[in-house]
């Protein structure tokens, strides 16, 4: 049963459109992420659930019920802000138990929705405390806890993690990830930019691109199957190597070096090819599919990054494990191994390709 | 690139060593601002020196410390010249005009510091256009609006026409401060079911503070100071003139007596004076606040 779905939603500003026809279903209890990169309509699209920017066009239904026109309050959702927007002049519990206040809620019922929101989020001992008193992951935390005393049926995040330092954005990355288990039911709509939370906290990422969704997929199936060059360069990281082919003779993939590849399936107007970084393979230099120089060596310690250079100029990246202490400067050779993605001239991913040999 | 470039400037760096160590410039600046702080004061040093002087004393250029020092000034301004009474006035004045100006542009301002409407550019035109009337030119419409009302012989029309004063200023100053503020609060207020009233009240108004604490002290300062509107509208009705016009009284057609003017004055200027000391950090905060703005 659908918790949210949008139905062909679009939003201009003026003659402007940003926002070119969504079609979204997200299951009661998912975990979905947005994920594009900045001014891909991610947020504008998020602002629309919740009912702080207009609809333009379409409809946003959320548990089957349409909320164009609905009030934010109304629409049984709560957001987290990317900057907190925590109240500067109100305690902790000022902050979290406000809306309930405003809306005329009992004092005591007030009092026992904070403290079970501000308990599940290990706050407790915070309570008392302005926000400027707080570090940054606990701003997060109060912000958390002002959308679970609402009780809402949706969650919104809009990039929560931004603003926080590296270390504290993957603890938190995973206290969002047990939240989200612990408030079993509770459908999470998670804005970002950063494709590892989309990856690490996602049952359902939708990749966004200009106002347009490029796929919606359980996070290995867009790794594994990426419809098109977008969704292969944006998830996973480093980032896919793309490879331009041209046909060479006897159905082959010509390099622009002059090497090539063989491929079984029907292989009509490829003219990319993919591979990311773990699946290429060290090779003899006269074997190879693919030689370069060695240009910068990233070492990760259980991996090490090799950035190669090709005979035509182009950067690619090969992971190796940690310790193999690659030289800089060498010639090194590679080939194709495991999975490798191609793409016809509109950058659309063909399926059914394997490579054969070189 | 860049690296390169200030690493072979490195070699033949010259460290340039300052005229005056920091500590020695920091003692020239003070002994500059001390100086210019005395001719800045000496007019009020003077006022509050005239007024333990007799008449006779005041003018004997006899330096700034009294050579036999009275408070028959003090004495005659609170007793024969009604300034105990002008006090009060003054007092209501002040306090009503502060609490009207206060609520007023705080409200205008947020509206026009946070809500786009048709027609606000005008608005904001109009007002700014406001500031360039002198107001020389406004009292006797003013005035007139008072008799209209029929509060021209009240006090309550005195503290009404005071308000006027600095109005588009503070409505600026709010505007100004409360369109800096981030989207996001008031976003929230709304996720929250928080209506725009109470939005206004609860979470915008306490975090302007600092501009609060600015309309009230200059507004304090200028209600309490306002000399030529309560003049006009006191004109007929001595009971209910204020402190500046009440020390005007101590110039006659033919003498003018000094020693109270000046006593009167400097019972005038204490309260302000008080306030300044208690207010001036949130003044000058405020202030800071506003230009950064």
């Amino acid at each position: 049963m659908p918790g949210l779905s949008l139905k062909g939603v679009t939003k201009a500003y003026g003659a402007t459109k940003v926002i070119h026809g969504v079609d979204i279903e997200i299951d009661k209890g998912e975990f979905c992420v947005f994920v594009g990169p900045s001014g891909c309509g991610k947020s504008t699209l998020l602002r629309m659930i919740a009912g702080l920017e207009e609809i333009s066009g379409g409809d946003v239904f959320i548990n089957d019920q349409r909320v164009n026109e609905v009030d934010p309050s109304h629409r049984g959702v709560a957001m987290v802000f990317q900057t907190y927007a925590l109240y500067p002049h109100m305690s902790v519990e000022q902050n979290m138990g406000f809306g309930l206040r405003m809306n005329g809620r009992p004092k005591a019922e007030v009092a026992k929705r904070v403290e079970d929101a501000a308990k599940i989020l290990q706050i407790e001992e915070l309570l008392d405390r302005k926000p400027r008193q707080l570090s940054g992951g606990q701003r997060q935390r109060v912000a958390i806890g002002r959308a679970i005393v609402r009780d809402p049926q949706v969650f919104l995040f809009d990039e929560p993690l931004s603003n926080l330092d590296a270390e504290l954005r993957v603890a938190t990355r995973l206290e969002i990830a047990k939240l989200h288990r612990q408030l079993g039911g509770a459908t999470m709509i998670y804005v970002t930019h950063d494709q590892v939370e989309a990856m690490t906290l996602a049952t359902k990422i939708v990749v966004l691109r200009q106002g347009i969704v490029e796929q919606v997929g359980a996070p290995m199936e867009l790794y594994s199957n990426p419809a098109n060059l977008f969704v292969a360069g944006f998830i996973g990281s480093p980032k896919m190597n793309f490879l331009e082919v041209s046909p060479g003779a006897d159905g082959a993939l010509q390099f622009k070096d002059g090497r090539s590849i063989n491929v079984t399936g029907k292989a009509n107007n490829i003219a990319t090819v993919g591979v990311r970084a773990d699946q290429l393979r060290a090779a003899p230099l006269d074997a190879a599919a693919l030689t370069g120089e060695v240009s910068v060596v990233e070492r990760l310690g259980d991996a090490e990054f090799v950035y190669v250079r090709t005979g035509w100029g182009q950067e690619i990246v090969v992971r190796f494990e940690g310790g193999a202490d690659i030289p800089v400067g060498s010639e090194v050779g590679f080939n194709l191994s495991g999975r490798t993605h191609f793409f016809d001239t509109d950058g659309a991913a063909i399926d059914g390709l394997t490579v054969a040999s070189h | 690139m860049a690296l390169e470039a200030t690493h072979s400037a490195g070699s033949d760096y010259v460290i340039r060593k300052p005229l005056v160590t920091p500590r020695v410039r920091r003692w020239i600046v003070s002994v500059l601002l001390a100086a210019v702080c005395c001719i800045w004061i000496y007019p009020l040093v003077w006022m509050v020196s005239a007024s333990f002087k007799t008449n006779a004393a005041i003018f004997a250029s006899e330096g700034l410390i009294p050579s036999e020092p009275v408070i028959d000034n003090y004495l005659r301004a609170w007793n024969e010249a009604n300034i105990g009474a002008y006090f009060f006035n003054t007092l209501f004045v002040t306090v009503g005009s502060v609490l009207l100006v206060t609520i007023a542009t705080a409200m205008m301002g947020y509206v026009l510091g946070r809500r786009k409407f048709l027609g606000r550019g005008f608005i904001f035109g109009l007002l700014v256009f406001t500031m360039f009337v002198p107001q020389g030119y406004t009292i006797i419409p003013v005035f007139e609006l008072l008799s209209m009302l029929g509060l021209g012989q009240s006090l309550w029309g005195v503290m009404l026409a005071t308000t006027g004063g600095s109005f588009v200023i503070f409505v600026l100053l709010f505007a100004g401060y409360f369109s800096q503020m981030p989207d996001e609060l008031e976003e929230a207020a709304k996720m929250d079911g928080v209506g725009f009233v109470r939005t206004f009240w609860y979470v915008m108004l306490p975090l302007s503070k600092p501009i609060i604490v600015t309309v009230i002290v200059m507004q304090t300062l200028y209600a309490w100071n306002d000399f030529l509107l309560p003049l006009v509208v006191t004109l007929a009705n001595p009971a209910i003139r204020t402190l500046s016009v009440g020390v005007y009284a101590f110039k006659g057609e033919n003498f003018v007596d000094w020693g109270g003017m000046t006593a009167a004055s400097t019972i005038t200027i204490v309260p302000v004076v008080v306030l300044f000391l208690f207010l001036q950090r949130y003044f000058i905060d405020g202030l800071a606040g506003a230009v950064k703005g």
